[in-house]
């Protein structure tokens, strides 16, 4: 699915939150945890914990993970040194006789500047392999110099966006912009780029490490929320980094806020009986969206998204709405365990899926679906845009830009561009659609629900296709190719059809019914044997390549 | 600076009705704990499984050690297990060609055909380890594969990745086996399953009504033909469970003496295949044989549990041979006596059968295995053991 997924490519470096090896690191992380908590050793021991499992899956990048929370953690603390609003700055007398009037970033500059001529030198005439790397921290570490000259936040600010967003840049989207501006060139200019790969230093593989996106968007929300007054600055470092790479959430979300994880590692979270059930009910549903219910679709939706010729409109269509609820069952799947796992050692992450196929709006889906994106973006780009405020026009031009980063945060491919843009329509179709009273009154729910659903299906096409020609192919033959027999597993769609009127009977009125103890403890029952019975052993999660 | 804004740690959000107290969870454990202990055990009063005298598990059941464990339940106290790979469960021969039934002579019954198609030292050790518990306190007759030596990779010594049958079964972390490459989920996974009941009994089910696959891959399963089908698609899978241990075909083409596969070794040479003393075998040291190693395990294994252990030796095909290989096969064998010898464990080395008697370097045909079975009972080493009792060992 567009880019090639690093990181956990070789079978013995997956240790995913449904297999043994995960079990037996919580079964050791999660008793010294405990054990720890009358010490001041929990927090390290989380940290050391969380590095481990990262490192499982490629030690090298730990550097990476590593040296972003040095620099987000550094750039803060610089930040807190620079006065609020604009100050008059002696530059010529910071210059020449290094008169600063605070004592550390004075030193930022002198250690910036002397590491920049350092590090500019090793881009110069260091090993050829090295240069690439030397001259990208060199612009960096020079624009930090510049930071402390003017002791200006908004500098420190930009260093955390440009670094953050360059290894995001670099890792995630390089290959796909070397690529397309390459057949671009190929017909104008005699100009080729040097694939990525060869960029990188000593040799190492390139491949896109996993949970790049989660991990730096998280680290950059605490430096734009410093930045806007919205957090304090964090003195522990051991604590900012634990929140960086907190193991539960590291890899695929939700996408957690400062404000709300930070004060939880400032002292060991009280132990109460309710963590451990709540954790371990969560835990179970994840476990059984991602074994029972992703991993079945899956099978389904690669046989016909494979070999979209072989195929008929019917099998297409409900291909392409399995995949809807594979990618749901999968991601909420993954976001349960994570949320299960870390209130098990009584932290709470945030909700990030609340039943977005009972969306009655693609507005309302988004209020539903991988919420801790959604508020993200909306935080950090919809509103410094200017959200809502300056007419429809500029309302609508800032949805657009959203979603079409949205779109390209899933991943480097012009499909992704296209996913991104149709729900950028949509959402502002739905927007239109609601302001009519006819609409609003008269469209039963269930229609619109339903609608809401056919329009993400369709939407999930481009997302889930191999290739632009392939997902327009899959379109053109879901709308002009015979209706054979799909030959769905029925199995398959009682199971959807079981948790759709599950989520249904659970924003009705009957909700008290699933609210009694036959059925919560006839539910667990049912999941953990239908586990034993049918649990289909692996399979990655597919927002570990985001 | 204005204070910052701090959000309220909240309690974690539910968007479903699972979540369960203490007492919930107490409820589940009960009622889990009952019906993954009485599911496997209820199970073996209601599935019906037929074993005549020549019963050996059939090939598509290799795998089903639930069912090998239940099969050696079954077994009458005084009878003797015959252990070891396909040699020993008949590979080309029909069950009344297989050396067990040719021991029978006159006592119907006595003999047990205890192989498993694809087993090799190294995995018959795990079986007797994890399953064999009611072989406890019996005479058993094992066989000694010299073939699982004759090379690196039989001795699964090499680096280069290896796929193999009964993977389960070989040792996942300790001894380490270089070419066994599977990850660490699947080592755990195989260790898990050899201590759980319900696990073996769940891959019982999948062996023996869903074609050795989960339910859930079963109801995807393809036909192979173009367009693609899928006839298990809008089956319902419950309808598979026939509480009946499925036999082995009455009439198996690949078996027996009107079996193409059924043919004396030396005519193959005529077909493309090795022909008299052209194989050359790069027989390992036996000090250094994982598989000769898991082999000592398993004797000893067998001996702390009581165990009557005769290990009979070969007969391998030494005609395959090729001239300059067969000091080196002789030196190995004499290893294995020589420790066994040591270890005073009863044992034979019958002479090499005719060529026509083997299908190829290690199984012989039928009327092979009834050559071997007669120089057994000539052999006095055999019948004393045979006749003696536990307490006189």
């Amino acid at each position: 699915m567009g880019t090639h997924v690093g990181g956990y490519s070789s079978e013995n470096s997956t240790m995913l939150f449904h297999t043994w090896p995960f079990a037996i690191f919580l079964l050791i992380v999660l008793p010294v945890f405990f054990a720890l908590r009358k010490t001041r050793l929990w927090l390290p021991w989380l940290t050391v914990a969380s590095y481990f499992f990262y490192g499982w899956w490629n030690p090298y990048y730990l550097f990476l993970v590593l040296y972003s929370t040095v620099l987000d953690f550094s750039l803060v603390a610089l930040m807190d040194h620079c006065p609020h609003g604009g100050q008059k700055v002696d530059v010529r007398a910071r210059l020449t006789r290094l008169r600063f009037e605070d004592r550390v970033l004075k030193f930022a500059f002198v250690g910036a500047t002397s590491a920049a001529a350092g590090i500019l030198g090793l881009a110069l005439a260091g090993p050829k392999t090295l240069r690439p790397t030397m001259a990208a921290l060199g612009v960096l570490v020079l624009l930090m110099a510049l930071g402390a000259l003017l002791s200006s936040r908004r500098i420190w600010l930009l260093i955390s966006l440009v670094n953050n967003l360059a290894l995001l840049l670099f890792f995630k989207y390089a290959r796909f912009v070397v690529e397309n501006l390459n057949a671009v060139f190929a017909s104008h200019v005699a100009l080729k780029l040097p694939d990525p790969s060869t960029l990188m230093p000593f040799g190492f593989e390139y491949l896109l490490p996993v949970g790049i996106s989660f991990f730096t968007f998280q680290s950059l929300s605490y430096t734009i929320d410093f930045y806007l007054g919205n957090v304090q600055r964090e003195r522990n470092f051991l604590r900012f980094a634990t929140f960086v790479c907190f193991f539960p959430q590291l890899m695929a979300g939700p996408i957690e806020r400062a404000r709300h994880l930070l004060p939880q590692f400032r002292q060991f979270p009280p132990i109460r009986l309710q963590n451990f059930t709540d954790g371990a009910s969560l835990f179970l549903v994840g476990l059984f969206k991602k074994l029972a219910l992703a991993n079945y679709l899956s099978f389904y939706v690669e046989r016909m998204y494979d070999n979209p010729k072989a195929h008929g409109a019917a099998a297409l269509i409900l291909a392409t709405a399995a995949f809807g609820w594979q990618i749901f069952f999968d991601f909420s799947g993954y976001t349960d365990m994570a949320r299960g796992v870390a209130k098990l050692m009584g932290f709470h992450l945030i909700l990030n899926f609340n039943n977005p196929y009972l969306a009655t709006g693609l507005g309302d889906f988004w209020s539903r679906w991988h919420i801790s994106l959604s508020t993200w973006f909306r935080d950090y780009v919809y509103i410094p845009l200017g959200g809502n405020k300056h007419g429809t026009f500029n309302m609508y031009r800032n949805l657009f830009i959203v979603f079409l980063i949205s779109g390209i945060w899933h991943g480097a491919a012009w499909t992704f561009f296209i996913w991104g843009t149709l729900h950028a329509l949509g959402v502002m179709i739905t927007r239109e659609l609601e302001r009519s009273a006819f609409y609003r009154t008269c469209v039963p729910r269930l229609m619109k629900q339903l609608g809401v659903f056919v329009f993400v299906s369709f939407a999930w096409i481009f997302f889930r296709a191999e290739s632009l020609n392939d997902a327009l192919l899959i379109v053109q033959r879901i709308f002009t190719a015979a209706w054979h027999d799909p030959q769905i597993p029925a199995l398959m769609l009682g199971l959807v059809a079981l948790v759709w009127l599950y989520e249904f009977l659970y924003e009705s009125r009957l909700r008290n019914v699933l609210q009694t103890d036959f059925v919560r403890v006839g539910a667990a029952v049912f999941m953990v044997l239908y586990l034993c019975l049918c649990g289909s052993g692996g399979g990655t999660f597919i927002y570990f390549q985001f | 600076m204005s204070s910052p804004k701090t959000i309220e740690i909240s309690e974690t959000p539910f968007v479903n009705e699972v979540r369960l107290n203490a007492r919930h969870w107490a409820a589940v454990f009960v009622i889990l704990a009952i019906i993954l202990v009485a599911t496997p055990r209820l199970w073996k009063r209601l599935e019906r499984f037929q074993t005549g005298p020549d019963y050996r598990i059939p090939y598509a059941l290799s795998k089903d050690y639930w069912l090998y464990q239940r099969r050696l339940q079954r077994i009458a106290p005084t009878n003797v297990v015959v252990l070891g790979d396909s040699v020993v469960w008949g590979e080309y021969v029909l069950p009344e060609g297989t050396l067990s039934h040719f021991l029978q002579s006159g006592q119907p019954a006595m003999f047990v055909n205890g192989g498993v198609n694809g087993l090799f030292p190294l995995a018959l050790e795990g079986l007797v380890r994890y399953y064999g518990g009611p072989l406890r306190g019996r005479k058993v007759i094992v066989h000694c594969n010299a073939l699982w030596m004759s090379s690196p990779k039989a001795d699964l010594r090499t680096e280069k990745e290896e796929r193999f049958n009964h993977a389960e079964l070989v040792p996942q972390f300790f001894p380490r086996i270089p070419c066994y490459k599977a990850d660490l989920n699947h080592r755990l996974s195989a260790v898990v399953e050899r201590n759980f009941p319900f696990s073996q009994w769940v891959t019982h089910l999948q062996v023996t009504c869903f074609g050795q696959k989960s339910i859930l891959n079963w109801t995807l399963e393809e036909d192979g033909s173009d367009p693609p089908h899928y006839p298990n698609a809008y089956k319902n899978p419950f309808a598979q469970i026939r509480f009946a241990i499925p036999p082995e075909p009455a009439d198996d083409p690949e078996r027996g003496p009107r079996s193409p596969r059924h043919k004396p070794w030396s005519t193959t040479g005529t077909s493309g295949s090795p022909g008299e003393g052209t194989t050359r075998f790069e027989w390992v040291d036996l000090d250094e044989s994982l598989q000769w190693a898991a082999f000592q395990r398993l004797v000893k294994l067998l001996e702390s549990r009581d165990n009557d252990v005769f290990v009979l030796i070969g007969p391998f095909n030494e005609h395959i041979m090729a001239e300059e290989n067969r000091p080196a096969f002789r030196r190995l064998r004499d290893g294995i006596v020589g420790w066994l010898a040591k270890n005073h464990v009863p044992y034979i080395v019958p002479a090499t059968l005719p060529s026509a008697l083997y299908a190829d370097a290690s199984h012989p045909l039928t009327e092979g295995y009834q050559r071997l079975a007669g120089e057994l009972w000539s052999a006095a080493q055999f019948r004393d053991w045979l006749k003696r009792t536990r307490t006189a060992r």
